[in-house]
Parts: structure tokens; sequence; C-alpha cells
């Protein structure tokens, strides 16, 4: 332990309150991007609104994966002491997944979807993303007046082609998170997504 | 405020695993989740979901009304306000329009919500089959295979024996083609507010351990049939305090010989009608 422990929330009940109530707009309202902006800093590369999500949403009860490029001692020390989140290995285990995007294929792909009887029982994967610009996505479903349109960095088309059917297995499935440094956007298993281009 | 609390009540622990479970429910629409309900200060059934919902996401920056049968002045209305300037020191508004979240008990406020918005409904018994099939494994493989043929046979018999669909409360409805789903014990003139509705709703039966939702802007059907289709009440006088013809009206007895009245049942929609007209 050769670095100091970064602190989490000031005033943990209430700011992870705030924190709560961005992450549950964006989870109601598919594609709306908010500002995910907490009083902390976290240890790079994770973002601190990636470390706010965790922090507001992972304990003991929550195995936590994450990829190769966030498994970083700082970063897995910080989650550990501040969630008490066991760190997962095994990706279909895992409640909740952090990636980047060139691991959040794979990881899409192996997390788990529930069951018929208990579709809540699946993960969630979070996805830091640089910056919300880039392939740009058409979203229908709940939560979605009309239609919606969204952007996000680099993901590629494996990805969204996973998200399509994802969508597809609907009740069940697997709900994500997108985490820019700033701000915060989610696709749950519900929304529909169109990709530009495609009919 | 009192101290000794943690914000909003809840400890930090409960709210995490409730905050999933109301993330799990909002991107499953009208699928109950499971979650580990905890004793409150108050007895089961005086809308111990609908405040461990509300304490979950409650901020300070909150404004909160709570009604109880469209009224804020009633015991459990009145309480449960209390509980949360005790607990949270929040705003509190018995103003539709200016309330961010809304707890309800048995009602949908008359005027339309908005998307910064949340409804809170306290909920008793979550599973809309659950009178037709008491056995909680069966109705969970009934959801799973969306197999929902009782719940229409149990409208058909309704027809046989009335004449029409005689249920008038917690009407079953269908959320976003997929789950049938309990929207608590509302008039049935209140289930069009639910679809297409501006705000997020959630659902919270504390003794039954659920929490369901429906997000913005999602298709909530009432179940029915071509030649019976879904309508809601109508009363043939208008409200007596404030003369409206398009709101809930409550009945109230006014003697032993038969004298009655109709007033709204949305206290805070009455006020201002009657404030308007005046």
């Amino acid at each position: 332990m050769s670095t100091e422990l970064l602190s989490g929330f000031t005033d943990h009940a209430r700011s992870s309150a705030e924190a709560f109530r961005v992450m549950l707009d964006a989870m109601a309202q598919p594609g709306r991007i908010l500002p995910l902006t907490p009083d902390f800093a976290a240890p790079a590369p994770l973002f601190a609104s990636t470390a706010a999500i965790c922090l507001t949403l992972c304990d003991y009860d929550t195995p936590l994966w994450l990829d190769d490029s966030l498994r970083e001692t700082a970063v897995i020390d910080y989650l550990r002491f501040h969630t008490g989140a066991r760190i997962e290995n095994d990706r279909p285990q895992a409640s909740f997944l952090l990636c980047t995007p060139a691991t959040a294929a794979e990881a899409l792909a192996q997390a788990s979807i529930g069951n018929a009887e208990y579709p809540d029982a699946s993960a969630t994967l979070i996805i830091q993303v640089p910056d919300f610009s880039g392939d740009r996505l058409t979203l229908k479903g709940p939560g979605i007046k009309d239609e919606r349109v969204f952007t996000t960095a680099g993901l590629g088309a494996r990805f969204w082609a996973l998200m399509d059917e994802n969508h597809q297995l609907f009740p069940l499935g697997r709900d994500v998170y997108f985490a820019a440094p700033k701000e915060i956007a989610a696709l749950p298993r519900s929304t529909q997504i169109k990709r530009e281009g495609q009919a | 405020m009192t101290t000794g609390y943690n914000f909003a009540y809840l400890n930090e622990q409960t709210k995490r695993m409730i905050r999933r479970a109301l993330l799990k429910a909002v991107a499953i629409p009208g699928y109950q989740v499971p979650f580990a309900s905890r004793e409150m200060p108050m007895p089961y059934g005086w809308g111990t979901g609908g405040v461990q919902v509300t304490a979950s996401i409650l901020t300070p920056q909150d404004t909160l009304k709570v009604i109880d049968q469209g009224a804020d002045d009633t015991t459990n209305a009145v309480s449960i306000r209390k509980f949360f300037v005790r607990t949270a020191g929040v705003a509190t508004t018995e103003e539709t329009e200016k309330a961010s979240i809304i707890q309800t008990r048995h009602r949908v406020p008359e005027a339309a919500l908005r998307e910064d918005q949340i409804l809170v409904y306290q909920v008793p018994i979550p599973e809309p089959l659950r009178f037709l099939e008491p056995r909680e494994t069966e109705t969970r493989k009934m959801h799973a295979l969306e197999e929902y043929g009782i719940m229409h046979v149990k409208l058909y018999e309704d027809i046989a024996r009335h004449g029409h669909i005689a249920t008038a409360y917690a009407y079953p409805a269908k959320v976003n083609g997929r789950y049938v789903f309990d929207p608590s014990p509302i008039p049935k003139f209140d289930n069009p507010k639910l679809d297409d509705c501006a705000a997020l709703q959630l659902f919270g039966a504390g003794r039954e351990k659920r929490i369901y939702a429906v997000p913005p802007y999602t298709k909530v059907r009432s179940l029915d049939f071509e030649d019976h289709p879904f309508s809601v009440q109508k009363w043939e006088e208008p409200c007596a305090l404030c003369g409206s013809t398009t709101t809930y009206l409550d009945e109230i007895i006014l003697d032993d010989k038969g004298k009655r009245m109709f007033v709204c049942s949305d206290t805070d929609h009455c006020r201002k009608s009657q404030e308007k007209a005046a």
C-alpha cells in the first residue's frame, strides 16, 4: 500500500442521494445526458462519475468486475474500501461490470441476463466513455416521448449489434450506464436502438 | 429536524439495496422487483413501501407532497409528511405543481404531472393475480410465461354476473405490452392518467416486499374486451364545492335521512378551482 487512499462522498447520505437521483433520471429517460459531478476525486483511470455510481449502488451484495485497463491497484483498493464489494474475475457472476469502449462488447456478451422468473437478477454495465460524441443512435421505448437522438463515443458495430440482441431478450437483459468524466447516460434493456444508416 | 437519525431515516445499506431495486424496476416496466423491506416506525398498511421508496429517492432539495385518497390533510398524509420533515428536513407543499416528489395513497392528482416530478404509490397487494392464484411460485411463473388468461376470465365473469366489468379500483393494466400489473387501489378513473404520463411513477409495497415502476411516456393499457371496452366512472352532478365535472368525486353522507353531497377527492385541485372561480 504505497498510495494514499482517496476519500469518497464528503456527506455520504446527502451526496449519494443527489447522485442517485441523477442515475434514476438517466435510467427513466434513456439516452438523456445528465451532469454527475461528485465532490470528490477518484483514482485514475476511474472517473469520479463512475466512482459515484459505484459508491451509490455497490456493497457486499454486488460482485464487481473490472476490465484490465481499470484493474489498477489504486482503483481496486479504492472500490474495496468504499463499497466493500467483492472484486469478481468471472464476468457472468458480476452484478456490476466496469468497462471501457474496447472491452464493452465482450462484457456485454457475457454479463448475466437474469432468468424468466427473476429478470431483475441481471447485471448492469458501467462503460467509461471519453465523451458523448460519435455513434449516432435513435432511441425509442419507455421513458422516451416519441424518439430521442443519442450519441456516444466509439463503441463499434459489434457492441451495438449486441445491444440490439439485448433489447430483443426483454424482459431479460442487461442495463447500461455510460459514464463520461462529468456526465452520465443510461440505456436500459427496454430501449429500442437504431443506428444511423440502418434500416 | 430530529438529530440522531441518518438523512431520510433509512441507513445507507438499505438505501443502496432499494436503489438497485428501483433501477431494475425502471428498466423492466411493470415487473415486481423483490426487495428486503424494512420495518418502519409505522404499521404495515400505512404506506411502509411508499415511505421506503420516498426515503431512498429523496434529496435535501426536494419539495414533498403527500396525499391520502387525494387529500393532503388526512391522518396518513399528515404523519408521513411530518416524518420526512423530521428525518430529512425537506420542504413540503400541498400544491401539486410545486412538488418534486408526490407520495400518494390510492389517487393520482388531477393536475397533469411533469417530467421533473416523481409519483410514489403506496401499494397494499402488488400482485394483480394474487386473488386468483394465491401461490407466489405460480404467479411468478405466469408472469414469466406472460400467461394472463385467468385475469381475462375474471373480467369476463364480472360481465357474466353484472353485465359490465365491475372492477372499480386496482383495475389491472398492461405496461409496455408485457407485464400485467396492479396500479394500486386507485379508482379506475385514474388509470388513463398512468398511460403516457410525463412523470416517473414508482410503486412500493412494504409488507409484500415488492417495488415496481412505470417510466415516463410508457404505454399503460387497462385490460378490457372489444365488446366491453374500458370505461371510467361518471357522476350525474358536479362537485358541490367547485362545480367541476371532470374530476373524481367522493360521496359524503350528510345526515341519517339520505342527504349527501359529491365533492372532489383531490383537495388541492378543488381549492384552486374555487379560488379561480371566486
